[in-house]
């Protein structure tokens, strides 16, 4: 269906966008036959779930209901959570950001141009920014003015029916929510808000959120500690296999310190990290123990796992898992907490949950990043960049550079030890979501991560191959340093996806691991890409 | 004489709806942070780059510093000029700040309207007449200050106004998300332009004006002709309008920068921010969210 207009939402078509054209990727990407075709929808999937949008599935809870009855009682369900959404009683923690965005938006389309989704997809109109908003400001206009003239008039002029409320629901999950497009808004609007109170009705009044971030997340989060499902005892198993593992990489024993008791530092980390990339938090236990730090990590409920899935979808979420990890520090009676490498739960543990506790509860909470630039400005250790002489660029991730402003640390360290670090363009708190954001890195249901692969990530596939132009196609190692944990499984899913490692050397990781490998008193390379004969002439 | 009060009312209105606007969003409840980088008053260069106090060690135990100057530079820049529109999408600015230039300058107009109408009062001699205009410094600054403002408004927010009526009209983008409402607003703010203009046609010295806000300022009749009486029942309209709109955005765009995007205060321990979320955390909401796995009572009760 072209020429889509946000009055056709409710249309009864089977499918109202089909995504084809995409935006073009540079050498050696601009060559046919480079990146896997899109897959179509399987005809068994049409039936449950929301396949009538783009032919994409995110939301695997989102289930078409069997009878009128059923589909009346999901929209009259949706109405009713809108009006919470404009309660000061149930939306007291958004009510006025969300309203200002709500009313004021001018329709100049100077956010879409901002939008890697929007451009990535080759300007797909269901993807445009305000096209969301668009149908959500169009279904609250009709519902609370009616059928009449004025509403009309004002903008209401849609169908409330259930494919309306259906595609809404699954175009909630087309946004990473990584509000770039606010940031050119010249109203200071925020179209990522609106897309995340749309997920936030679904989930907090129809209990409807996709199951790796609902179910599989923050409800096994509350239940277990962590949304890995890694319980106490698993994580102390982990703590000591890791303890080998270092042993084993630098011939060095350390002891990591867990529970202890009154320690400076609680360090916490995404515990996907523990079973994804183990080497990340082994760097961090022998940073801090090289630099000689009063730290510790936490075996208590929560205070092993510093995600929180409820900042993409869910307030009450949220706040319950933000309060936990405050309550494991506040019981080990640490001074600070540090947040390890995952960008938002740099954002929820230190900027969501600030409002929300006083007194004893309101633990200080800080990023690595300055902890580690300052380390590294005192030659605190002995670093050799030219191990690490090979081309690196850095990717922002968004929850730590534009929503929280952390920008130079980074920058600090990287050109400390990577004498070939390079930029991507734009960068720093006008760089572009790595697509994995708000939860689509973890979101691996059904034909999902081909959206993610082929649209979302795709204008940060693009900076990394920017960023690589001139040594792309060579078969020397390029590392793109994605310091978050989220960002990190998002380019490495692109890397396998367009098959980037195999094809071009181009790998990935987190930054602690760059200023490991740079240590001088270790003989082998930390980073496990690298040749080990390489590092004999550096002795 | 009907004409005098209802300007006074319309004036009154405008600014009445306005403030009660701004009081509807700022007694709103306490939000959680929202905010996003750059925020220019992150002092030492840090609002430029998109920095924060994030950056600094231990930033807790800092003193809390914040550049006025930077936000006052970043806010001038965006009231003045539409500074993110001008960055991020320069064909639109041209219309958009055409008809936003063409009001400051009315606005501008306006008040020497009332600049020269108290001048006229108080020396008892009209800035302009059938030999031309007095030739005094200050009545011949004022003059000339309100014939440039007054006709470079006039022009540009006509021009600003209707060719972004026509963009929205005819470029297919546009058209596909403007409301009916939106096309009128357009129209009905080139129409009191129009008016306007039609009446400035007669009256190049814009002397009616001046006869205007004496009439206001002594609270007697406005003597006007059918032209000019339309003209001040459509700019009086428009002011009463334009609050209960979101042309308000003058309103929104205070509270969308100051109070959500650039709000990065800290709720440090013992601080005023501390304070206030002691006071939000403390109340009790009467309704909830019905998803079972807030409110596992009202789920069961929907399944009934």
């Amino acid at each position: 269906m072209g020429n889509i207009r946000p009055q056709d939402m409710g249309k009864p078509v089977e499918q109202l966008a089909k995504i084809d054209k995409l935006m073009p990727l540079p050498a050696p990407y601009d060559k046919p036959g480079m990146e896997p075709e899109f897959t179509e929808p399987k005809e068994a999937w049409k039936e449950t779930y929301c396949t009538s949008l783009d032919g994409f599935v995110a939301n695997e809870t989102l289930v078409r209901p069997q009878t009128k009855e059923e589909e009346e009682a999901f929209v009259q369900k949706f109405l009713s959570g809108l009006e919470k959404l404009f309660s000061d009683e149930t939306n007291r923690n958004y009510l006025q950001p969300f309203m200002l965005s709500f009313e004021y938006c001018a329709k100049c389309n100077t956010c879409s141009e901002a939008c890697h989704v929007f451009k990535s997809s080759g300007e797909q109109e269901i993807y445009r920014p305000i096209f969301r908003s668009e149908v959500l400001r169009k279904i609250v206009k009709k519902h609370f003015k009616g059928e009449g003239f004025w509403s009309r008039f004002t903008g209401g002029d849609i169908d409330i029916n259930f494919e309306t409320i259906f595609r809404l629901g699954e175009l909630a999950y087309r946004c990473n929510l990584c509000r770039r497009c606010a940031q050119t808004c010249p109203l200071g609007l925020d179209n990522g808000l609106l897309a995340r109170e749309i997920r936030k009705l679904f989930s907090m009044e129809m209990g409807i959120a996709p199951k790796p971030l609902h179910e599989k997340g923050s409800m096994l989060q509350l239940k277990t500690g962590s949304s890995t499902g890694i319980t106490k005892e698993a994580f102390l198993d982990m703590i000591e296999f890791m303890e080998e593992d270092i042993y084993e990489r630098t011939g060095k024993k350390y002891k990591i310190p867990v529970d202890k008791k009154g320690a400076d530092i609680l360090l916490t980390h995404n515990a996907g990290e523990y079973l994804a990339w183990p080497e990340n938090p082994a760097a961090f236990a022998i940073i801090f123990e090289e630099a000689g730090l009063d730290w510790t990590l936490s075996s208590d409920m929560i205070g092993y796992d510093n995600v929180n899935y409820g900042l993409f979808y869910d307030d009450a979420q949220s706040r319950k898992i933000g309060l936990a990890q405050l309550k494991a520090a506040k019981d080990l009676g640490v001074r600070r907490i540090v947040v390890g490498e995952c960008g938002h739960a740099h954002k929820a543990a230190m900027v969501a949950i600030d409002r929300a506790m006083v007194g004893e509860d309101n633990i200080p909470r800080e990023s690595f990043l300055p902890l580690l630039a300052d380390l590294i400005k005192k030659n605190v250790f002995k670093l050799d960049p030219r191990r690490n002489n090979f081309p690196v660029t850095l990717h922002d991730p968004c929850n730590v550079v534009r929503m929280m402003g952390i920008v130079q640390p980074q920058r600090e360290i990287i050109k400390a030890v990577a004498p070939q670090f390079r930029e991507m363009y734009p960068n720093g708190a006008k760089n572009f979501c790595c697509g994995g954001g708000s939860g689509f890195a973890i979101m691996k249901s059904f034909n999902f991560p081909e959206f993610r692969n082929k649209i979302s990530s795709r204008m940060k596939f693009k900076q990394i191959l920017e960023a690589f132009q001139p040594e792309m196609e060579q078969d020397v190692p390029k590392y793109v340093c994605a310091p978050c944990s989220n960002c990190k499984g998002a380019i490495r899913d692109i890397l396998e996806y367009y098959q980037a490692t195999a094809k071009f050397n181009v790998h990935y990781g987190g930054l602690v691991e760059l200023v490991v490998n740079a240590m001088v008193q270790f003989d082998k390379p930390f980073l496990e890409f690298l040749d080990e004969d390489a590092f004999e002439h550096l002795k | 004489m009907f004409l005098t009060v209802f300007a006074y009312f319309s004036v009154v209105a405008f600014i009445g709806l306005s403030l009660y606007k701004a009081y509807q969003f700022a007694k709103m409840p306490m939000h959680g942070r929202w905010e996003l980088y750059p925020v220019p008053k992150e002092p030492d260069g840090k609002g430029h780059y998109g920095g924060s106090y994030y950056e600094d060690l231990e930033w807790w135990n800092k003193p809390r510093r914040v550049s006025h100057v930077g936000e006052i530079i970043d806010m001038l820049k965006e009231m003045l000029f539409i500074k993110n529109l001008f960055v991020n999408q320069r064909r639109q600015w041209w219309l958009s700040y055409a008809m936003h230039l063409g009001i400051y300058l009315l606005g501008l107009w306006t008040v020497m309207l009332f600049v020269g109408a108290i001048t006229e009062l108080s020396t008892g001699v009209s800035l302009a007449t059938a030999q031309g205009v007095n030739s005094s410094l200050w009545t011949t600054i004022v003059y000339y200050v309100t014939l440039i403002a007054g006709g470079l408004g006039a022009i540009l927010m006509a021009i600003g106004s209707f060719c972004l009526f026509l963009k929205r009209l005819f470029n297919s983008t546009f058209a596909k998300y403007t409301t009916l409402e939106e096309y009128f607003n357009l129209l009905f703010l080139f129409a009191v332009v129009a008016s306007g203009i039609v009446v400035w046609s007669g009256d190049p010295g814009f002397n009616y004006g001046r006869d205007i806000a004496r009439a206001m300022l002594t609270f007697s009749p406005i003597k006007a002709g059918t032209a000019l009486t339309v003209h001040i029942l459509l700019l009086g309209a428009v002011m009463i309008y334009i609050p209960q709109t979101k042309m308000s955005h003058y309103v929104g765009k205070y509270f969308s920068f100051h109070k959500v995007l650039w709000d990065n205060e800290p709720n440090l321990r013992n601080s005023q921010m501390e304070q206030i979320v002691k006071e939000a955390i403390s109340y009790k909401p009467k309704a909830s969210w019905s998803a079972p796995h807030i409110n596992p009572a009202a789920a069961s009760q929907d399944k009934k």
